[in-house]
C-alpha cells in the first residue's frame, strides 16, 4: 500500500511524536510499503492562528501523489488529522490539550474572554468533524482513548505502540534516577528537584531539552542541588541507552499524560517507573509494587519512594523485569496489523 | 461569561418554565447567568450573550419574541411550530397585516389568501385546525444568530426553512428522581398515560388498542392529566366497556404524585399527531424512572433508540401495531425489564443535568466569540489567498470557502 504518515512538525523540536511517526514511517517500509511522511509546521498562537495554521491541513490534496493514488493517511496529532482523505485513519497521539484537559490549569492558553472561548470551543468542534471522518480511529493509550470519548463522545480503540529503538540493556541499579523528559512545565521536572531539596541523598539525571530548562537549573543552584542534579540536555541514542543501563530506576511523573514511551523505555532496560497518582497515562502500565512505585504528587513521598529502591535493588530489579515482559509484548508486527486491517 | 436568560419561570406554569427551573441552577454553576425581568425589552447590562427560550405558547414567550427582535441572540427553540405564538403577537395584538405578512412571507400568496381567510373568519383558525402545515418559525429564525434545539427533527426543520446560522442540539435534561414510593393502581400491568387527554394524544386509538389486550391479558389503563374541553372521553370509554374495569382515570396531580404514579407503572406510553416539534416531559420522566415507553414514530420521539422505546406509525394500521406493542410488553416483563434497563441508561448517559449545562455552555461560549474568531480566521486566510493572487470570486477562492466550511470554519 501507499501510506502517508501524517504529522505536524515543530521546527527545532522533536519529542516523542517524532520519534514514533518516523518509526512507524520505517515499519511498514520493512513490512513492503510504500509509506512516506507529510509534515507541516504548526505554531498555535496567537490567537486563532491555532485555527489558521490547523486549517493548513484541509488544503493538502492527499488523494494521490505524483500521478498514483495514495491508499491511506495515518493522521497522528492535532491538526495533522483534519487532512482530507478517503481512508483516513487517526492513530491519536494527543489532541490539542490547551483546549480540553489544561484549560483554566497553569499550562492553560486560553483566557476568560468571550473569543478566548469561542476559540477554544472552535478547536474542539474541529476535533469533533475531522476525528468523525476518520475510517478507523486508534488511541496511543487508554487515557487517550478516554479523553476523546469524554470530549467528543467518538470512541477509539486503544493501539499503544513500541518505544524507539535503543540499545536496551541493563547494567545493574546505581545510585541516580533518571529522568527523560522534553524540559517543560507539564512534565513536572520540578517535582523531582523537590524530593532532591527533601533527601540529600537523593541523586539524579535529568536528559532532555526544552523551553523550561533555564528554569530548573536556576532552580536546582538556588536549593544547592548542585553535584546532585546534573542536566545533561539532549543526549545521543547511544548516550540515552546508558543511562537507562545504569540508572536506579526512572522517574515519569507529567500531569495527565497521554502515555508517553519513557515506562516502555525504563520496562525494557529492566527499570521500575517512579511515578505520580495524577500522571494519567503511564499508569496504564506502572502498577505500584508490580512494575514500579507510585505515589501522590507530593516531594516528600517521591524523595521516600527513590530512598525505598536504593535501599531494596534487588526488588528493583524485580519491578523493572516485571516491566519489561509487559513491554515485550506491544511489537510493531502487532500494532501495524491492526492498524491496516 | 455572562448569559442574559430570557424565559418564563416559576410560578408561571408552562412546560418552558419548568425546563429553566431544572436548567438554571446547573448553568449557574458554571457561568454568570442574569436574568431578564418579564416584559424586558432587552437583555441586563453588562451580558456577553443573550439566550431566548421560546415555546408556541404566546402567553409565556410573546415578550420574549418581542426582546429578541430588538436584540438577536440564541434562540432555545422548543417547538418548531409556531403558528399559536405568531398568531398571538399579531392577531392577539389587532396586527392583522403583521400575520398575513408573516403568512405571505413563508407561504406566498397562498398563504396571505388563507391567512385573509381566518381573519375573515371563513375559515377556521389555522394554529387550531393545521399548524404543522404552516409552522411559522421565522418569526424567530430571522433573528437568531444560534439555535438549540433538543432534536435533530428541530434542527432539520431550521435548515429546511433556511436558517444557516449555528446549530446545537442539545438533549432535554432530566429531572432527578424524587425519592417517592411508587403508587400501584391495582395488580396486573399497569399501562401508564401521562398528559392532557385529547385526541391529538392519540387518546381514541389508545383506549381502542387497551380494549383489545385487556381482553387478552390482565392490565390496567392508567390516564393522568386534565381532559381537554370538548374530548368526550365517558362517552368513549362507554363504547369500549372501559367503564368500570381496567381503567383508572386521575386529573390533573401534582409533581409529587405525578411521579408517585409514574414509578407505579410498569409501562409508559407517550402517543401524538400532530407534533409541533417538542420533546415530551413525561417521556424523559418516564426514562429516568427506568420504563419501557410505547410512542408514536414521528418527530422527536422517532429518535427515541430503538431499545428504549417502541415506536407506532401514524398509519391506518395505527390501532393494531398498538394494540400488539402493548400486548408485548404488558405480557412479557423481561422485554419491560430489558426496555427499562436501557431508558434508564440512556436518561444517565444523554439526559444527566450536568452534562446539558455543559453542551449549553459550550454552545453559549462559541455563540459569544464565535463571530470574531470567525473574523479572524476568514480574515488571515483571504489575505493569505490575496497575497499570492486569488482574489474572492475565483474557483480557488471558492474551494477554499467549501474547505473551511467542512470544518465549520466558515461563516
Amino acid at each position: 500500500m501507499r501510506i502517508a504518515v501524517c504529522r505536524p512538525q515543530v521546527p527545532f523540536a522533536r519529542g516523542g511524536a517524532e520519534i514514533f511517526t518516523d518509526r512507524l514511517v520505517a515499519e511498514l517500509r520493512e513490512r513492503g510499503h510504500e509509506a512516506d511522511l507529510v509534515t507541516v509546521p504548526f505554531k498555535w498562537y496567537p490567537g486563532a492562528r491555532v485555527l489558521t495554521q490547523a486549517f493548513l491541513w484541509r488544503m493538502l490534496d492527499l488523494d494521490e501523489a505524483d500521478g498514483r493514488p495514495i491508499d491511506l493517511v495515518v493522521g497522528t496529532k492535532f491538526p495533522s488529522y483534519l487532512v482530507r482523505h478517503r481512508n483516513k485513519r487517526v492513530w491519536l497521539v494527543h489532541q490539542f490539550r490547551q483546549a480540553y484537559e489544561l484549560d483554566g490549569t497553569e499550562l492553560a492558553q486560553f483566557g476568560d474572554s468571550t473569543e478566548d472561548r469561542a476559540l477554544r470551543r472552535k478547536v474542539q468542534a474541529l476535533d469533533r468533524v475531522a476525528l468523525g471522518e476518520a475510517t478507523r480511529l486508534f488511541a496511543t493509550s487508554r487515557n487517550v482513548a478516554e479523553r476523546l470519548a469524554g470530549s467528543a463522545g467518538l470512541t477509539a480503540e486503544v493501539l499503544p505502540h513500541p518505544p524507539q529503538e535503543l540499545d536496551y540493556r541493563c547494567e545493574g541499579y546505581g545510585d541516580f534516577v533518571l529522568s527523560v523528559n522534553r524540559l517543560d512545565r507539564a512534565k513536572r521536572i520540578d517535582l523531582l528537584l523537590d524530593a532532591a531539596a527533601h533527601d540529600a541523598s537523593l541523586e539524579a539525571v535529568i536528559a532532555g531539552e526544552g523551553p523550561d530548562r533555564e528554569r530548573l537549573e536556576a532552580l536546582s543552584r538556588q536549593r544547592g542541588l548542585d553535584g546532585r542534579i546534573r542536566f545533561t540536555g539532549r543526549v545521543s541514542e547511544d548516550e540515552l541507552a546508558d543511562l537507562y543501563g545504569r540508572c536506579l530506576g526512572v522517574f515519569y511523573a507529567p500531569v495527565d499524560e497521554d502515555f508517553g514511551m519513557v515506562p516502555f523505555e525504563a520496562f525494557l532496560s529492566e527499570k521500575p517507573v517512579v511515578t505520580t497518582t495524577d500522571a494519567g497515562g503511564p499508569l496504564e502500565v506502572v502498577a505500584h509494587g508490580q512494575t514500579g512505585v507510585v505515589v501522590p504528587p507530593d516531594a516528600d513521598a517521591l524523595a521516600r519512594a527513590v530512598a525505598w529502591l536504593r535501599e531494596h535493588r534487588e526488588e528493583a530489579g524485580q519491578l523493572g523485569r516485571a516491566g519489561k515482559a509487559i513491554a515485550a509484548g506491544v511489537t510493531w508486527d502487532r500494532a501495524i496489523e491492526r492498524l491496516l486491517v | 461569561m455572562n448569559v442574559a436568560y430570557f424565559s418564563p419561570l416559576p410560578p408561571e406554569r408552562s412546560g418552558v418554565s419548568d425546563y429553566s427551573a431544572l436548567l438554571l441552577p446547573a448553568l449557574q454553576e458554571r457561568v454568570e447567568v442574569t436574568l431578564a425581568r418579564r416584559g424586558a425589552r432587552k437583555p441586563p447590562r453588562g451580558t456577553d450573550v443573550a439566550l431566548y427560550h421560546v415555546g408556541n405558547n404566546p402567553d409565556a414567550h410573546a415578550w420574549i419574541v418581542d426582546a429578541l427582535r430588538r436584540a438577536p441572540g440564541v434562540v432555545v427553540l422548543h417547538d418548531f411550530v409556531l403558528h399559536h405564538l405568531v398568531a398571538g403577537i399579531t392577531i392577539g395584538r389587532r396586527d392583522g397585516h403583521g400575520y398575513l405578512d408573516i403568512m405571505e412571507r413563508e407561504h406566498g400568496v397562498v398563504g396571505r389568501l388563507l391567512a385573509h381567510g381566518v381573519l375573515d373568519k371563513r375559515i377556521p383558525p389555522l394554529w387550531e385546525s393545521r399548524p404543522e402545515d404552516f409552522p411559522l418559525a421565522s418569526v424567530v429564525l430571522d433573528h437568531a444568530t444560534g439555535l438549540i434545539v433538543h432534536s435533530r427533527t428541530v434542527r432539520d426543520g431550521a435548515r429546511a426553512a433556511g436558517f444557516g446560522g449555528p446549530i446545537w442540539t442539545i438533549p432535554h435534561p432530566a429531572w432527578p428522581v424524587p425519592d417517592v414510593a411508587p403508587e400501584r393502581i391495582g395488580s396486573g400491568t399497569v399501562v401508564g398515560c401521562f398528559g392532557v387527554v385529547n385526541s391529538s394524544k392519540r387518546i381514541p386509538e389508545l383506549l381502542r388498542a387497551f380494549a383489545r389486550v385487556r381482553k387478552q391479558a390482565d392490565a390496567m389503563l392508567l390516564l393522568v392529566g386534565p381532559t381537554s374541553p370538548g374530548f368526550d372521553l365517558d362517552r368513549r370509554l362507554q363504547r369500549l366497556g372501559l367503564v368500570h374495569e381496567g381503567l383508572v382515570q386521575e386529573g390533573w396531580v401534582d409533581e409529587s404524585r405525578l411521579w408517585a404514579l409514574m414509578a407505579g407503572a410498569d409501562v409508559c406510553v407517550n402517543l401524538r399527531h400532530p407534533t409541533m416539534g417538542e420533546t415530551s416531559g413525561s417521556v424523559i420522566r418516564a426514562l429516568s424512572l427506568g420504563k419501557p415507553l410505547v410512542v408514536s414514530d414521528v418527530g422527536w420521539f422517532s429518535e427515541l433508540p430503538v431499545d428504549v422505546a417502541l415506536k407506532i406509525p401514524v398509519d391506518d394500521r395505527e390501532v393494531d401495531t398498538l394494540a400488539s406493542s402493548l400486548e408485548l410488553l404488558v405480557t412479557r416483563d423481561d422485554v419491560r425489564t430489558e426496555m427499562g434497563q436501557a431508558a434508564a441508561g440512556l436518561a444517565r448517559r444523554e439526559h444527566d443535568l450536568g452534562h446539558v449545562a455543559d453542551l449549553y455552555v459550550a454552545a453559549l461560549e462559541e455563540a459569544a466569540g464565535g463571530d470574531a474568531v470567525g473574523e479572524a480566521v476568514l480574515g488571515e486566510v483571504s489575505r493569505a489567498a490575496a497575497d499570492v493572487g486569488i482574489s474572492a470570486d475565483t474557483s480557488e477562492a471558492q474551494e477554499i470557502a467549501r474547505r473551511l466550511a467542512e470544518v465549520e470554519l466558515g461563516r
